[in-house]
């Protein structure tokens, strides 16, 4: 997802000597694009550093009790914890449960919400209205009070978080694919694909859904802030992520409850959870502009 | 208009017997009931508690026991608080909830829409890159990290207000102000877009062309359309502004009902839930249903889509 790895995955050299490729088209405006790059670069050295940087800090169960709680110094960047661990590596262990909360669920509602979309769009007809008033109707659903149930009744499991919030975060991704899926229905090369034969699943997935792939990039850039402000709201309620582990969300709520003596526990996992937000929505606009998709969602 | 308004109340009646049933099996198949968590009590208690509250009967029955009353408005007792109903506690403690809500979208709204309309009008100004990225700074930092940053700041280290509780008039302005600069932010980008395009509409060089001034061009001519964007997005900012106070009331120590359904949760106060969802998913599908009627009524071409 990150934008360096974008077009080499997908233009062949051939299609940089024509350049006229969509996927190079829109490379080269989002290379423009200051604040989408900057959101980018930004994340990438907010993952690498969550990914690998625990291997070279302290390992964040390190206590070390004759320091208590203290504020930011040359041995603890980002202070200690009322425990002696070094925040730093908390932040980075954290970012870990954190984004892999914000991959995973924003999969599911990947899956479901692509799967979903593209049957009502190709198959049209009543199907097509039954299946987008059942989304138009569980858009009016309360839908982060039945997360919260779901994680309060059946035990506050790292799993069933990512299915809960993926199973909520769907219904945008189906009806933006379910209108990208129609406009491209009637187009000769589907024609070409049926004349020749081939099945619906095969259709769907193989030629359509590739076609449509600029949006549903889009809207998963996205999705990914949402999921992971969702998870985030669920952890500070204490109903996410549970002690010892630990995630963003834990250690906000663990910082807002001590700030007033050690400011710090709030204001570095805040920031940094705010600053990795602030790139994915920076990233997401610039994705949305330089792939020329238009805000309307039908 | 008003067949369009009809069929949608219709419908609102097996969304929600769709909630209210789902919620309510999904409580009982839970391990564990409401009286697990106390003191070890011996089991001839446990069964008189059970017998007392009809925890004994079948679930089918307990399933219709239930729906009877609701229908009679009647959503039984809690089981945490002895000599307590459930409508007792939310008629205690939904006023405070929505004395929170109101404010905070009124805040939303003014602060949004003032916003919005600036950057808009004066695009591409200093005053737009301004406006903009406050909206950005607003929808990226989340309730719970803005929240107690007022707290630090305005509480803490100034000592200008209180750091929690509900008593006087002052007391209302941080949690209001962090619920409300969320949702202004959003309704500030929404502003700001619905706006720029009804700008750009024949209809709007029209009434320049003809003399208007250009107070009178935004906000007797633009804002009406301008302002579509944000009326869709109500919906949505309800529901959300809803589900953010059990946050602020927890920051704020608030005792309102979005704190109350958070701890019922955890107690398994099986009752006490199934009450409050049942108003919270009332509250936000019917508020649903006016946003979407305004919308038509607004914008009489949806009435096709």
């Amino acid at each position: 997802m990150s934008p360096t790895t974008l077009p080499s995955a997908v233009v062949t050299p051939e299609q940089i000597e024509t350049g006229n490729s969509l996927w190079y088209d829109a490379w080269s405006r989002l290379r423009k694009n200051r604040l989408a790059v900057c959101g980018g670069a930004t994340l990438l050295v907010l993952a690498l550093l969550c990914a690998f940087g625990p291997f070279f800090t302290q390992s964040y169960q390190d206590q070390n009790l004759d320091l208590g709680a203290s504020g930011p110094s040359a041995a603890h960047w980002l202070g200690t914890d009322t425990l002696g661990r070094d925040l730093f590596s908390r932040i980075l262990f954290g970012g870990r449960i954190s984004m892999m909360v914000g991959l995973v669920a924003t999969f599911v509602a990947l899956a479901i919400g692509v799967t979903y979309g593209a049957v009502a769009g190709f198959f049209g007809g009543k199907i097509d209205a039954v299946m987008m008033r059942i989304v138009d109707i569980m858009y009016a659903l309360p839908f982060t009070i039945f997360v919260i149930l779901l994680m309060v009744f059946f035990g506050r499991n790292i799993f069933l978080l990512f299915f809960a919030i993926g199973a909520v975060e769907w219904l945008t991704m189906a009806r933006i694919v379910r209108g990208q899926i129609i406009s491209i229905k009637k187009m000769e090369y589907i024609e070409a694909a049926r004349a020749l034969g081939l099945g619906k699943r095969r259709i769907i997935f193989r030629h359509m859904i590739p076609n449509i792939l600029g949006p549903i990039i889009v809207y998963t850039t996205l999705t990914i802030p949402a999921v992971m402000l969702l998870e985030a709201f669920l952890s500070f309620l204490g109903l996410g992520v549970q002690p010892p582990m630990s995630s963003w969300g834990v250690l906000i709520k663990d910082g807002a409850e001590k700030m007033e003596e050690f400011w710090w526990l709030l204001v570095f996992p805040g920031g940094v959870f705010s600053l990795t937000l602030f790139s994915l929505n920076f990233l997401g606009d610039g994705l949305r502009d330089a792939l020329d998709v238009r805000s309307s969602k039908d | 208009m008003l067949r369009f308004t009809f069929r949608r109340l219709l419908q609102i009646i097996p969304v929600l017997w769709i909630i209210i049933t789902a919620t309510f099996f999904m409580i009982r198949f839970v391990p564990g009931g409401p009286f697990t968590a106390e003191k070890a009590v011996t089991p001839e208690i446990l069964r008189n508690l059970e017998a007392h509250y009809g925890l004994n009967k079948p679930l089918y029955q307990q399933y219709f026991d239930y729906m009877g009353s609701l229908l009679r408005g009647d959503l039984g007792p809690s089981f945490k608080y002895p000599n307590r109903t459930v409508n007792e506690i939310i008629g205690d403690k939904l006023p405070t909830s929505l004395e929170l809500g109101f404010i905070s979208l009124a805040v939303a709204l003014t602060i949004g829409i003032t916003l919005g309309t600036l950057a808009a009008v004066k695009r591409n100004s200093w005053l737009d890159y301004i406006c903009s990225s406050t909206a950005m700074i607003g929808i990226c930092v989340p309730t719970f990290v803005l929240g107690p940053l007022f707290v630090l700041t305005f509480a803490i280290h100034f000592q200008w207000l209180n750091a929690s509780g509900w008593y006087g008039p002052s007391d209302r302005i941080l949690p209001c102000l962090t619920l409300g600069c969320v949702y202004a932010a959003y309704i500030a980008r929404l502003t700001r877009g619905g706006m720029l395009e009804v700008l750009n509409q024949d209809y709007i060089r029209t009434a320049r062309a003809k003399g208007a001034s250009e107070t009178r061009v935004v906000f007797k001519h633009a804002l009406r359309g301008g302002l579509l964007p944000v009326v869709s997005f109500l919906g949505p900012g309800i529901a959300g502004i809803l589900t953010g106070s059990f946050v602020i009331e927890t920051i704020f120590q608030i005792p309102g009902l979005g704190r109350e359904f958070v701890n019922s949760a955890f107690n398994r106060d099986y009752t006490l839930v199934l009450g409050t969802v049942i108003l919270y998913a009332s509250l936000i599908v019917i508020l649903n249903l006016v946003v979407d009627v305004v919308q038509i009524w607004l914008n009489p071409k949806l009435k096709f889509e």
